[in-house]
Order: structure tokens, then sequence, then C-alpha cells
């Protein structure tokens, strides 16, 4: 890595643009999840209409980094380190973007299900789930804007403890499916949330891949921590079930 | 620091020949060390970029591959540069002719004042390398069809050379330089004169020539390394710093001193 | 530097390039420039004063040798002066004589010798060649157009003050009465003065020409080139090409150098000692003059190949390099192709100097007094320049005019070579 300055300035203001983009674009969903997450648990319709409210800056923001940089790329012909760091704004931003669709989804689910009985403890956990991930991709954007591989390799290993939350949840919403059919409809809706928030965390360990491959040239090779149970219910388990 | 990084007996694939090795070469102009204990392997049928700052000692290191340092008094060469596994230094060795197997283009083109077909002719013509004149006609053609400028030239060939454009006159002299039949051609920034046009032209032949030679290019623009060739080896004040595959050299180098290089950062 | 230490309008970004001292500064700034364009306008003009003033008063002296006062005359050639047996040991000065009591029948005789000096001496020749040609003549008339003698001729061409006292003339009055009265018969004429470049060298001025020195300078001129060309080529080669760069050889380019600048008389000491001294060649030979000049020629010639040589681009030695070529096939095959028209202007501008040269062909003996043209190198002979030098030194009144017009003709012949120079460089001489 080398963070000396280039001998061209306006290189350097470029590349300090596109990234402040980015940081600020991660600050929007940052905060776009933790609202989502406090709307669920909190039946806030209002909050939750913010939410989706402000998903449309994020969502700008993305087309303004690609718009920078695909100006840098023309204009600079960045290479090694700079090259890197364009192409893994661009990556970073897009998987911003779809975590910010993602509590988007998870707003509008909200509103639908405020109008629905409360399923114990659902709101609570995911809202847990929600702050994990949240702190996975503020600790993420952290490596990112210091270079720290050894954070971002931390918070690739912690997707799996989302992973696992997402495991529980899921057997826990077919528990009171199974319970009582009148909750079906809102623990469909309660996984799908449960869902997203995984994805979530998916692209949270995208973009701390990201910030090795930037710090480090290399994209890790081994894949990562999977721990994703719930495609295997339903062979044997489901029998007992 | 490491000044060797060259490729591990592994990593040569086949087809892969080493056609140039130079080990520990150190050159001296009088006093003064223009370059320090390179070690470099350069294959057959591939383009070897050679970057780097000026005065980092990349020409001086390209100017050793067919002796032209001879021509300098005060210049003196240590370490050993072997062709086909043959010293060329070796005391036996004729540097003429190893300057016709060792073809050489330069910065600015540089015909001769003399007509399209005798430029071209001139090398084969002194080497003996031609007999009678459908011999001389045949050996012109072919040069100048590797050269891709055959079609601009052909009902031409008795115009003088100069009267062409730059960049006709830079594949004119490639033209003159392969017309020896040499098994490496050596290129000091064969395109710093050319305008783009130009320059894209001479580098689609560049990589055509890979085909038939090994390709040694110096050259002040990245882009032009990372466009044509292969191999980059970065020299910084008279040290080879890195040498490896050009993808890797410029997606990730891994000596800060190229990485600031090539991404024109400061230090 | 802090902002305080500006000057106060500099203080704020914006110069005011119209206030009283930037004009002030352009107002200077354009004077000097004036003052200069004038100073050296002024140079130039003097310069070409001064050659006016020289060309007016060479034209003006000499054009008068390129014309030559001519007498007709019909000398009747009497068996009395000249036996048919052996006409050529006849009394041709009688005849001529004759000839004058014929056409002054008034004259006694001491009148009749103060006539025949109306002709020039070579009359009686001139007969006696014609006789002996065709000895059938004698007891007949011979129609002869000779040369007066220069006070006629000087009298002829009006640079007789006719009104001025006798005693200060050479004429006497009846002497230009006399010839006036040719001039009345229509025997006298004045057409172009070819014997000026046909004839050699003479005591009497109407005579005298520059056949013998014009010869000699060739001859000289060209030992010189045969000499200083090929050495002076092969030192440059090898000093630009091959020598290495060292001690030894900056002394010898040093040396070169200086050489250029030696004073002519210097080489010419030389070539007396060696040449003459040692050698024993022969005095005044143009063989020795052009050993001389070629001496005096080489530092020239090697300079201005030097520079010629040095003139053709690097990029060039290293194309051929690069190809495979040897550094003698690089030398011959594409430098000194390219460096020639160079050196040929060079070699051109050396030999121009060698022709105007004076003084060492004066030390080994080119100014003797020598009427006949040399056939050979190794006979003796003038040049132009030692020509003008004995013409010069002449007391009598027509080799002033003579003097002017040889060194016309020897500016005439430097300004072909020059030219010659020029058109070369022009022709040949390659851009990159």
């Amino acid at each position: 890595m080398n963070r000396g300055r280039h001998i061209l300035s306006a290189f350097d203001r470029d590349l300090e643009t596109v990234q402040a983009l980015v940081v600020k674009m991660g600050g929007l969903v940052e905060a776009a999840i933790t609202d989502a997450g406090t709307a669920l648990e909190t039946r806030d319709d209002e909050l939750a209409e913010e939410v989706r409210r402000r998903d449309r800056a994020i969502d700008a923001l993305e087309a303004q980094v690609n718009e920078e940089a695909a100006r840098l790329i023309a204009l600079r012909s960045p290479t090694a380190t700079d090259l890197r760091l364009v192409l893994s704004v661009i990556k970073i931003a897009a998987s911003l973007e779809r975590v910010g669709d993602y509590a988007k989804n998870m707003a509008k689910r909200s509103n639908v299900l405020a109008q629905m009985p409360v399923i114990e403890g659902a709101g609570m956990a995911l809202r847990r789930m929600a702050g994990t991930v949240d702190q996975m991709l503020k600790d993420a954007l952290d490596s990112y804007v210091h270079r720290d591989a050894a954070l971002a390799a931390d918070v690739r290993q912690r997707d799996l403890e989302v992973d696992q939350m997402y495991n529980a949840l899921f057997r826990e919403f077919l528990t009171h499916m199974m319970e009582d059919p009148r909750n079906i409809t809102a623990c469909m809706h309660l996984h799908f949330i449960a869902k997203n928030i995984e994805r979530m965390g998916d692209h949270a360990t995208s973009i701390a891949e990201q910030v090795i491959y930037l710090v480090s040239g290399e994209l890790p090779e081994e894949s990562r921590p999977k721990r994703d149970s719930v495609s295997q219910i339903g062979l044997g388990e489901g029998d007992q079930a | 620091m490491m000044n060797v990084m060259t490729r591990t007996e592994a990593e040569v694939g086949a087809g892969e020949q080493i056609k140039v090795e130079a080990r520990d070469v150190n050159v001296f102009y009088g006093d003064k060390q223009a370059i320090r204990d390179v070690s470099v392997d350069i294959l057959d049928r591939t383009v070897t970029a050679f970057i780097g700052p000026s005065g980092c000692g990349k020409s001086t290191f390209l100017r050793c591959i067919n002796r032209m340092n001879d021509t300098i008094d005060s210049s003196r060469v240590s370490g050993l540069i072997t062709l086909d596994g043959q010293d060329i230094y070796a005391r036996d060795l004729d540097p003429v002719q190893l300057r016709a197997r060792v073809g050489m283009v330069f910065q600015k083109p540089n015909p001769f004042p003399k007509s399209i077909y005798d430029n071209v002719a001139y090398g084969p013509r002194i080497h003996g390398l031609v007999r009678d004149k459908a011999e001389t006609d045949a050996v012109v053609e072919r040069a100048l069809r590797d050269a891709a400028l055959w079609d601009e030239v052909r009902d031409r060939l008795q115009e003088p050379g100069t009267s062409l454009s730059g960049g006709q006159q830079q594949r004119l002299c490639i033209a003159r330089a392969v017309a020896t039949q040499p098994e490496v051609l050596l290129m000091d920034e064969p395109c710093s004169a050319l305008d783009p046009i130009a320059t894209a032209q001479v580098e689609e032949l560049i990589d055509a020539l890979r085909q038939e030679f090994s390709v040694v290019i110096v050259t002040h623009s990245m882009q032009q390394a990372a466009r044509v060739s292969q191999k980059t080896a970065f020299f910084h004040l008279g040290n080879l710093v890195e040498f490896g595959d050009t993808d890797d050299i410029f997606t990730r180098p891994k000596d800060p001193r190229t990485e600031s290089y090539i991404s024109g950062r400061i230090g | 530097m802090t902002q305080t230490d500006l000057p106060a309008d500099l203080q704020s970004r914006g110069h005011d390039w119209a206030s009283p001292r930037a004009r002030a500064n352009v107002a200077r700034r354009r004077r000097s420039e004036t003052v200069l364009r004038v100073v050296g306008l002024g140079a130039i003009l003097l310069a070409f004063l001064m050659l006016g003033i020289l060309l007016w008063t060479l034209i003006s002296q000499g054009s008068l040798a390129f014309r030559q006062t001519h007498i007709t005359l019909n000398v009747p050639v009497a068996a009395e002066h000249v036996d048919p047996a052996d006409p050529a040991k006849g009394n041709y000065r009688r005849v001529i004589a004759a000839a004058m009591s014929e056409t002054f029948p008034e004259a006694d005789t001491t009148e009749q010798r103060a006539l025949s000096k109306i002709l020039s001496n070579q009359a009686q020749f001139v007969v006696r060649d014609k006789v002996v040609a065709d000895p059938g003549l004698i007891g007949n008339e011979v129609r002869i157009r000779v040369p007066v003698s220069d006070p006629y001729d000087q009298l002829a061409k009006g640079q007789v003050d006719t009104t001025s006292a006798a005693e200060t003339r050479r004429l006497s009055d009846v002497e230009i009465a006399n010839f006036r009265a040719l001039e009345e018969q229509g025997l006298i004429s004045k057409p172009l003065n070819w014997a000026l470049v046909t004839a050699n060298d003479s005591r009497f001025p109407e005579l005298a020409g520059l056949k013998g020195a014009i010869v000699g300078s060739a001859y000289a001129l060209l030992i010189c080139f045969l000499i200083s060309f090929p050495l002076g080529i092969g030192a440059a080669i090898y000093l630009e090409e091959f020598a290495p760069r060292n001690r030894l050889s900056d002394v010898i380019e040093v040396n070169i150098n200086n050489l250029a600048a030696v004073p002519s008389i210097v080489f010419g000491l030389l070539a007396l000692a060696v040449f003459l001294g040692w050698f024993g060649m022969p005095r005044g030979a143009p063989f020795v003059g052009g050993l001389t000049l070629a001496l005096m020629t080489l530092p020239t010639i090697i300079i201005a190949a030097r520079n010629a040589l040095k003139a053709v681009p690097p990029s060039i030695r290293e194309a051929a390099l690069g190809v495979g070529a040897s550094k003698q096939q690089v030398v011959f095959g594409h430098v000194l192709p390219l460096a020639m028209p160079g050196i040929l202007t060079g070699t051109i501008i050396g030999l121009a100097q060698a022709l105007g040269e004076t003084a060492p062909l004066l030390l080994i003996g080119m100014n003797a007094f020598v009427t006949s043209t040399p056939a050979t190198p190794f006979d003796a002979s003038t040049a132009l320049p030692t020509q003008i030098f004995i013409w010069a030194d002449s007391p009598e009144r027509g080799f002033t005019s003579r003097t002017s017009a040889a060194i016309l003709v020897l500016l005439g012949f430097l300004v072909m070579m020059n030219a010659l120079a020029i058109f070369l460089r022009n022709r040949f001489e390659r851009r990159w």
C-alpha cells in the first residue's frame, strides 16, 4: 500500500472526492439499517416512511460514485493502488446501494407488519440482528477508511454469527407458523426481513473483501465461512418436526 | 535490496524459452555507475518493457544487449549477458555481427537519406545475406510486410525514406531492423516522437512482431508498457527494482517504489 | 518573502500595466531597442560605404586598363633593312622608323626617332614575326595594329594634363601634336585589352598581361587542392571518428586551431627553410607555392571538415551501427557523403583564401620577373597576388591602372569560387 501524494494534486482531490461520497453513502446506509430496525420494533410508521424516503438519496449517491469513478478512469488512467481503489469504490457503492434497498424493503414490510398481531420476541431479535449487521457494516467501512485489512478480515468472520442468528430465527418463525396458521402472513414477512438482514451481512462481508483486495491486491481466496443451514432444513430434520 | 526477481524454474512454462539472460550486470561510465547488479531473463517471443524515470539506466541496459555501449569510449560493462546461452561479451564474439542478430529501433525515426528500398536492403547487403537483385527484392518485401508498411510504400520504393510521415518512418526503421532477421529486437522509446495514431500502429506492429521475435522496449509511457508488453521491468537509480508479469506490475506491484512510479506519486 | 517586502503596487495581485511607471518602462525598453537597431544599421552602412569606395577606386582606375590604345600602321618592309636570306636578323627598328617618316614626311631624323617612340617597343617584333612567317612580304607593305607606348596611351585616355607646364609632362607639345595628328588620320583605336589576360608580364606596361600569373596561380591551387583536400579530410575523419578522446587529441585539436591563425608569412619562412633550403626545390615554382599554400589551407579544411562531420546527426550513425555496420562502413557509407557538401564548401573557402595569399609566395620567390607562361608546375612563375605586388611596385604610369585591373581579375576569381561554394551548399545540403 502506498499512500504518498500524487505529483498531480488534482488526482488526489478526485480520489478523495469519490471516497468521501462512499463514506457519506455508508453513513446514510448505516442510519437506514438502525432506523429500519427501530421502526420495526416500535411499530413506528413515520420512521419507516422516512427510511423509505431516504433510500432515494442513497441511490443518487451511488450513481454519483459511478460517474466519478468513470471520470477518474477516463481522465487519470489509474494504476496499481489507484486502480484498485477506483474498482473497489464502484463495488462498495453497489453493495451499499443493495444494503440500502434491503433496509427500504424492511421498512416497507414493517409498515405492513404494524397492522398485524405481534409475534412475541421477533421484533427485538430482528433489531439485534440488524444491530450486528450495522456494526459489521460500520467496521467494514472503518477498515476501508483506515485501510485496515485485519479489521476487514474480522468482519468477514463475523458474518458467521449473522448466519447463525438467521438460522435460529428461521426455526422460530417455523414454530410460530405451525402453532397458529394465522401467524403465517406476519411470519413470512418477518422471515423475509430476516433474510434481508442476512443478505446485508453478506454485502458487508463483500465490502470487507474489497478492502482486503484494495490493501493487498489479492482477493481472499478461501471461501468465506458459511453456516447457512436453512437450505438444508426439511431434509430429514423436517420429518421430525 | 533484492534486485533479482526472475521467475523460478517452475514458473517458466513450456514454450517460454529464455532468449537473453543477464546476470549481475554492472555498467560504468567513467567513474559513474549507471547500472547496478541487474539480472533479468528475457523470453523468446515475448514483449518485455523497461520502464523507469529518466536516467534510471533502462536505455543503458538496453544498449548492453547489442553492445551499442561499446561505441562510447568511457563505458565499461561487467557481469554476464548471454544470447541463446552464448556470452555476448566474449572475446571472440564480433559486436558488429551481434548487432545484426539483435536489431535496434531508436527514439527518433532515423531512416538513412536514401530510398526506402535501400534503407531496408542496407543491412542484408552489408552482411551478405543476399546474393542478387531478386533475393534483395524478396528480403525487402518481406521486411516491409513484417513492418506493416508494404501496402503503403510498394509503389514508391525508390522515393527517399525521409519523405514518409513520422509513423511510416519509424515503421521503415523497424523494417530495416527486421531485414537482417534478428532474433531480438530492441526498441528505445520508439513512439516518443509519434502522434497517437502512429503510436497505435507501431504498438499493433510490436504485438504482431512478437510472433517471430523477442522484443524489448524501453518506454516512458506506462500506458504503452501496459498495452504492448507481457513482462515489465522497473528500473530506478540503476537498479532493477521489480520484474514480473505486466498485469501484476500494473495492478499489484510489490515494491513501493514501483507503485509510486506507475501511479505517479511523490517518493 | 513576506507580503510586506513586496512593492506597494504589487501588494494586490493586479499590477497596473497603464501606470506611468509601467509606461516609462516600456518607453525605456523601446528606446534601447531603437538605439541598438540604429547602431547595427550604421555599422553595416559603414561597411558598405568602405566596400563601395574600394570597388569604385578599383574600377575607376582599373577600367582604364581594360582598353588599350592601339595604332594601325602600314609598314613598308624595304630590302635595305631586311636581308631576304635571313629575315629574322633584319633591322626592324629602321623599318618602323621608315613607316613613321612616311606618315610624317616633313619630320627630320631626330623627330623621326621621337615619332617611333609613339609605337610600343613590341611593334618591330610584330613586323619581324610577320616577315619571318612570310618572307615574300619583303619589298611590300605590312599592315600592323600594335599598342602605343605608355605615355601616349595615357595621353589617349586623357590622363595627361596638356595645359600644365611642358617640363612636368613626359610628352612635349610637339609629341602631343604629332599624336593628335595620328588621331585625326583615324589610325588610333582603343579596343578591349585582351592582352591583359592573354599576354605575359613585360617591362612595358602597354604589353604586360596576367597570363603567366593566372596559370601560375592555377598550378599552385591545383597542387594545394591535391595535397590539402585528401590530407585534410583524412585528418578530420581520424580526429572526429576514430581518435580516442584524451589529452593528446586535445593538444592536437588546440594546435590545429592555432595553426589556422598563424600568420601566413610564417608558413613562407617554413617553406623557404624546408622546401628550398633542405630539399633544394626550384625557386619561384608553382609546385612549391602549392605546397606552401597547402600547409596554410590544411588547418582550415580540417576544421571545416570536422564541423561538417560533427553536423551529421548522431541518429544516422546509430542507425547504421544498429543494423550492424562496422565503424568504417558507417563513416564512408553514411557520414562522409552527408558531410561532403560542407567539406567542399570549407575547402573552396580555404582555396579562395590561398588564392589571395601573397606573403608566403614572396618568400619562396614567386615574385620574380617572368615573361613566359609556366609549362609545368616546376617552372618559375608568378601568381596573381604576387603579380599585383610587382606591378604595384613599378614606376610606370600604365602599371597603376593595370594593378587595379589585376586586383579586379583576382576579385573576380574569388567571387566565382565563393559562388561555387554557395551553389554546392545549396544544391547538396540535406536537411534532417
